[in-house]
């Protein structure tokens, strides 16, 4: 399955502890993902 | 330091990524308040969101580990991080979970992947900047590669796993299996070919609808509740971008909810069909028709929809039918004496193992009657998933082996392989595990007999006949 498929439906949290849907993060514009090994 | 360094970087040209139309988002795993602080300190606004449980990062096919996290040249990349001033602090989050990252445009087109072999192995950023140009080819997608090393130590384990039932059906055993598949196997594409799958709305129905529509097939989910289904239809939609997903109303406990929605779909093509619809009820429930629930929906209901639709698949240049049966089914042999229990005190495990069972020997039975038309037909086991079905029906189960349990998509792999893959019709009439036939009997006294086969089959077309 596609990486955007299978990441599309995960819901997380922003800083505010708002949800977000990652589908969302490229519903209108490309977006650069990076992922991270950890905060710190 | 690392992740401190990448967002540094990010940040840096931010404004770079902007003209170009794109966005950047950065996803950690501490709690949310480590998120904010970590974002002020390095004056970061991006979109930064955090995953303590990993599941994106799961998702996305990262990397993690001692090893992996620990390699001979992670001094040198300190070493380097260091001199550009970003000494680490103290650490939120998973130590050993790696990163990497992904550019994605809205049709879901990924155009830049770069998944970390150890910490401080990050891409370089003109890469990332290469890859938003509208240019910039979108990759394929296979699965990630196994290692030969790997492929070797998943067949000598898996020697050992398999005859112990629970590491072989649990999520550890999914991912020992996994490291023999053949990332290959599932580059597919499916457009033109319609798939036609049971009990779609839910778990690993609707694990393998979405991964159908995702390789491009046109996608007919098959539920009791349209309402539901057209739910479940839109998620799908959304998150593959692909129109092609239908809903279409059948109730299998019904033979003329099966009758009405055979008679609709014979209209269009019918490529494959996954007979995956399945329940567990607490106590004996008798159909319209009269016969036991489980019974009903997992043999006879699947039957006629195969019977009816049997001339639509033998016009398929290569069709194929999928049994969701389950491993319940090794611990019993094949009912003839009192399927409907109706001289038994009910017992839905034993009722729901039974009819598995049953599927099984179906299975075979219509690879034998559409053989010659070039349908191929087989059952799987999916292992132990946690699905919504197995968390209302046995929740005792699903509680104690909880942490076991594999994820509905590890579940559904083998039947979106035995649906999709060239090597998935390779054999006909076999039971398969993680994408592997396996024997069909574990213990001596469930084997049947020919006579048992054919009374099996005798029994289905009498109840489904009109």
């Amino acid at each position: 399955m596609r990486i955007a498929t299978r990441l599309s439906g995960i819901t997380l949290s922003d800083t505010q502890d708002r949800p977000v849907r990652l589908g969302s993060l490229w519903a209108e514009r490309p977006v650069v993902l990076a992922f991270v090994r950890h905060f710190g | 330091m690392f992740c401190r360094e990448q967002v540094a970087q990010l940040r840096d040209r931010i404004e770079d990524i902007r003209d170009r139309g794109a966005e950047v988002a950065v996803i950690g795993n501490g709690a949310p308040q480590f998120a904010a602080a970590f974002a002020d300190e390095l004056e970061f606004d991006g979109r930064l969101l955090t995953d303590p449980d990993l599941v994106s990062y799961r998702a996305a096919g990262l990397r993690r580990g001692r090893a992996a996290a620990l390699s001979p040249r992670l001094p040198l990349n300190a070493a380097r991080a260091l001199l550009d001033g970003h000494r680490q602090k103290a650490i939120q989050g998973d130590p050993w979970q790696l990163g990497g990252v992904f550019v994605i445009r809205p049709e879901g087109q990924l155009t830049f992947r770069h998944v970390s072999r150890e910490a401080g192995d990050h891409p370089r950023v003109d890469d990332v900047l290469a890859a938003l140009s509208e240019s910039a080819p979108a990759l394929a997608e296979g699965e990630a590669a196994p290692g030969f090393l790997a492929a070797g130590i998943g067949r000598t384990l898996s020697l050992f796993a398999d005859p112990t039932i629970v590491l072989s059906f649990s999520r550890p055993g999914f991912q020992l299996h996994s490291l023999r598949f053949d990332p290959r196997d599932l580059d597919v594409d499916l457009a033109g070919r319609r798939c036609l799958v049971t009990g779609a709305n839910s778990g690993l129905g609707f694990e393998t609808a979405l991964a159908l529509a995702d390789l491009g097939a046109e996608v007919v989910m098959l539920c009791r509740s349209l309402e539901r289904g057209e739910e479940a239809a839109e998620e799908i939609r959304r998150r593959t971008g692909s129109p092609r997903v239908e809903v279409a109303k059948v109730d299998l406990a019904s033979f003329d909810s099966v009758r009405r929605a055979a008679a609709e779909l014979a209209d269009s093509r019918a490529d494959v069909l996954v007979h995956n619809a399945g329940l567990l009820p607490a106590g004996r429930v008798e159909t319209p028709d009269g016969l036991e629930l489980t019974f009903a929906v997992h043999v006879a209901g699947p039957h006629l929809m195969t019977r009816l639709l049997a001339p639509r698949l033998a016009r398929s240049a290569d069709a194929r039918v999928v049994w969701v049966s389950s491993g319940g089914m090794y611990a019993k042999s094949l009912e003839l004496e009192d399927p409907q229990w109706r001289d038994r005190e009910y017992d839905g495990v034993a009722a729901y193992a039974e009819t598995k069972r049953a599927q099984v020997v179906l299975a075979d039975l219509w690879a034998e009657e559409l053989g010659e038309r070039g349908v191929v037909v087989n059952s799987m086991h999916p292992g132990w998933a946690d699905t919504p079905g197995v968390e209302t029906s046995i929740p005792g189960f699903h509680k104690l082996t909880r942490p076991i349990l594999r994820t509905p998509a590890e579940g559904a792999d083998t039947i979106v392989w035995l649906a999709a893959s060239r090597a998935g019709r390779r054999r006909t009439a076999s039971f398969f595990l993680d994408r592997e036939a396996r024997c069909k009997h574990y213990l001596p006294f469930t084997r049947e007999r020919e006579a048992d086969r054919r009374a099996l089959w005798q029994m289905c077309e009498r109840l489904t006949a009109e």
